[in-house]
């Protein structure tokens, strides 16, 4: 019991976390039409400069995470001006753009904190007794983040004036331009928004599992899955695909090696984009 | 009227772009062969090992990103080269040390399950179009590099497989350099002749408009299957000659970043001539090696090129002397190359 009480909480927790960074990594991809390979990088560099602050400089930990969260979002809106920008709608550049900023950030790190793990103090100790099952406290309140900000973002873009607006860029280019909304403005808020997620996730599961400098690499594998299983401009599809590789990450593993889950998840996902390239509920992409 | 104009410029460079071709037709082998020369006489003058290893990854490189950009010209994606290069690697590795095959036995079969693997991936996979296609190779290499991890008992695992059968009976860099450089000029001269004959034509025919090519009796997936086929064969025999010569294997030496990595190279260089790997492999693998001095600052140098070529030159390196001519020749009609 105790067993399928905790697979339950990580397949929750792990699934909250894949959303948060997939729905960040897919806000890029429907209104700039950017395929951020350095997202991964992004999200382990936020945990790094979390730990850099907590632990090197001895500041309270919420407001270490709400520094690195805010000099990502920063970070992200210069990215957008001088990077992102000149390579959207182009598979070749974007490769390109992206892994000259894996190099930069992911050799910054190495060469400021270095490549050894690191683990950042946990921002909730704790058990939460509930019935005969206990629960950590920290995951529970990074699951409890996690759907926040999701509930958040969903309102963000359905009912605010620039999420109005991101659906309209994301929708029709052209006709938004003709609306008068300022496309550059869009991708620069999209992008914040995008790294800044990245970023509460990366601290929040440095807390909760080690940081290391390749952490980045398996959350944008993670990311791209999603996004490509659910569907470009779906965020329905985003929460099912998520629960879904969530459920396989989480329970898998309990039963085989690591590497098998990954391999049959993997397997499911190519057969099923054979059969479906548009992912569960998405629209053709270009 | 400005449909004429423009059929008649579209027609002028195009006879230009020919006569440019046929003079080229000259000239191209002739700076290859001088610089082939040169590489076989330079191990007389220099004898340090450390160089003459970095240019034989060079060459183990040359062919992967040679063999990505023929795949590409056919409209294909494969951000899952390393992948079939870790295919080939440890096709040939675990039958040279667990079965005793010899080794000149041993390199072409990797190539040939390569070939086969590419070949019965690439059918399914015809039915993807350019984005689509990057994606499921990219899931598809990722989980071959998984594979490769769990299959314990014949690959060791993550932990990487030791005591790779010797290509050479030697441990001089010499001979091998020297077998690394014939074996390049060779799979070179071969994906050469692919790239114009009637084959590759075809293949930039599928890549340039996939329907007409169709409508004219072009049979679009076979010619996509074959174009995958050729490419992993020699990425598949240019990973188990790498397998032979450093005698360890490691899955994270083929993951998604080695892919990604094989995609620069042919991009920095430039994907619309077929120098274009050639001159890419070239600057990333030897510049960062002859500056390791620098030490941990070398990745910012790599850096530093990815974006000027970002920046600057839009068709890769071998863009380069067009765009000069555009910037400082007189503007010619046709040729689009601008900054951004």
């Amino acid at each position: 019991m105790e067993l399928v009480s905790s697979a339950f909480v990580n397949a929750l927790l792990i699934s909250a976390m894949y959303i948060v960074v997939a729905l960040g990594f897919a806000f890029l991809l429907n209104v700039m039409g950017f395929l951020n390979f350095s997202h991964g990088v992004i999200y382990m560099v936020a945990g790094y400069l979390c730990y850099q602050f907590e632990v090197i400089y001895g500041i309270n930990q919420w407001i270490s995470l709400f520094l690195a969260v805010i000099i990502i979002a920063g970070l992200g809106i210069v990215l957008e001006r001088y990077f992102f920008r000149y390579a959207t709608g182009n598979l070749d550049r974007m490769i390109i753009i992206s892994l000259a900023i894996i190099l930069i950030l992911q050799n910054s790190v190495n060469n400021t904190v270095g490549y050894l793990a690191r683990s950042l103090p946990s921002f909730a100790p704790g058990l939460i007794q509930f019935a005969t099952f206990s629960f950590p406290v920290d995951k529970v309140l990074t699951f409890v983040i996690g759907g926040v900000l999701l509930a958040s973002l969903i309102w963000f873009t359905r009912n605010t004036k620039y999420g109005l607006q991101m659906q309209a860029v994301s929708q029709n280019l052209e006709g938004a331009k003709l609306q008068g909304i300022s496309v550059h403005r869009v991708a620069a808020i999209a992008c914040a928004i995008a790294c800044g997620m990245a970023a509460i996730a990366g601290c929040l599961m440095g807390a909760l599992f080690n940081l290391n400098a390749f952490m980045g690499d398996n959350m944008l594998v993670k990311a791209l899955e999603l996004v490509i299983l659910g569907g470009i401009g779906s965020i329905g599809g985003i929460l099912l695909s998520g629960l879904l590789i969530g459920t396989i990450d989480a329970v898998v593993p309990l039963y085989s090696s690591g590497a098998m889950g990954t391999v049959i998840g993997l397997a499911i996902i190519v057969v099923i984009l054979l059969f479906r390239p548009q992912g569960f509920f998405g629209r053709e992409f270009s | 009227m400005g449909i004429t104009e423009k059929q008649a410029e579209i027609a002028s460079t195009s006879e230009k772009s020919t006569e440019i071709a046929r003079k080229k037709n000259f000239v191209q082998p002739l700076i290859y062969c001088v610089i082939v020369i040169a590489l076989a006489l330079l191990p007389l003058g220099i004898k340090n090992p450390f160089l003459l290893h970095v240019l034989i990854l060079t060459f183990i490189y040359v062919i992967a990103a040679s063999s990505l950009r023929f795949v590409i010209t056919s409209g294909q994606y494969p951000l899952a080269h390393g992948a079939y290069m870790a295919i080939g690697a440890y096709t040939s590795a675990c039958t040279a040390k667990l079965l005793g095959w010899p080794v000149f036995l041993t390199i072409p079969l990797g190539g040939v399950v390569a070939m086969i693997i590419g070949g019965f991936i690439a059918y399914p996979f015809a039915r993807l179009r350019a984005f689509y296609y990057a994606m499921v190779s990219l899931f598809f290499g990722l989980g071959v590099i998984q594979l490769i991890i769990v299959l314990t008992k014949w690959t060791s695992g993550a932990g990487g497989l030791v005591n790779i059968p010797h290509l050479l009976p030697t441990t001089d860099k010499t001979p091998y350099y020297y077998f690394f450089l014939g074996f390049m000029v060779i799979c070179l001269f071969a994906l050469w002749r692919f790239e114009f004959s009637r084959i590759g034509l075809t293949l930039k025919a599928i890549a340039q408009s996939h329907m007409v090519a169709s409508s004219v009796g072009i049979s679009e997936v076979w010619y996509r299957v074959l174009a995958l086929a050729i490419g992993c064969f020699f990425v598949g025999i240019a990973g188990a000659t790498y397998a032979h010569y450093n005698f360890t294997l490691s899955p994270t030496s083929f993951d998604m970043m080695a892919s990604f990595w094989l995609f620069i190279y042919a991009l920095i260089g430039g994907i619309s001539s077929f120098s274009g790997p050639i001159i890419g492999t070239a600057l990333l693998v030897i510049t960062p090696l002859l500056l390791s001095s620098l030490k941990q600052f070398i990745p910012y140098v790599t850096a530093g090129i990815l974006l000027v070529v970002f920046y600057v030159m839009r068709d890769g390196i071998v863009g380069l002397p067009k765009l000069i001519m555009s910037r400082f020749g007189k503007p010619k009609p046709g040729s689009g190359n601008r900054a951004f």
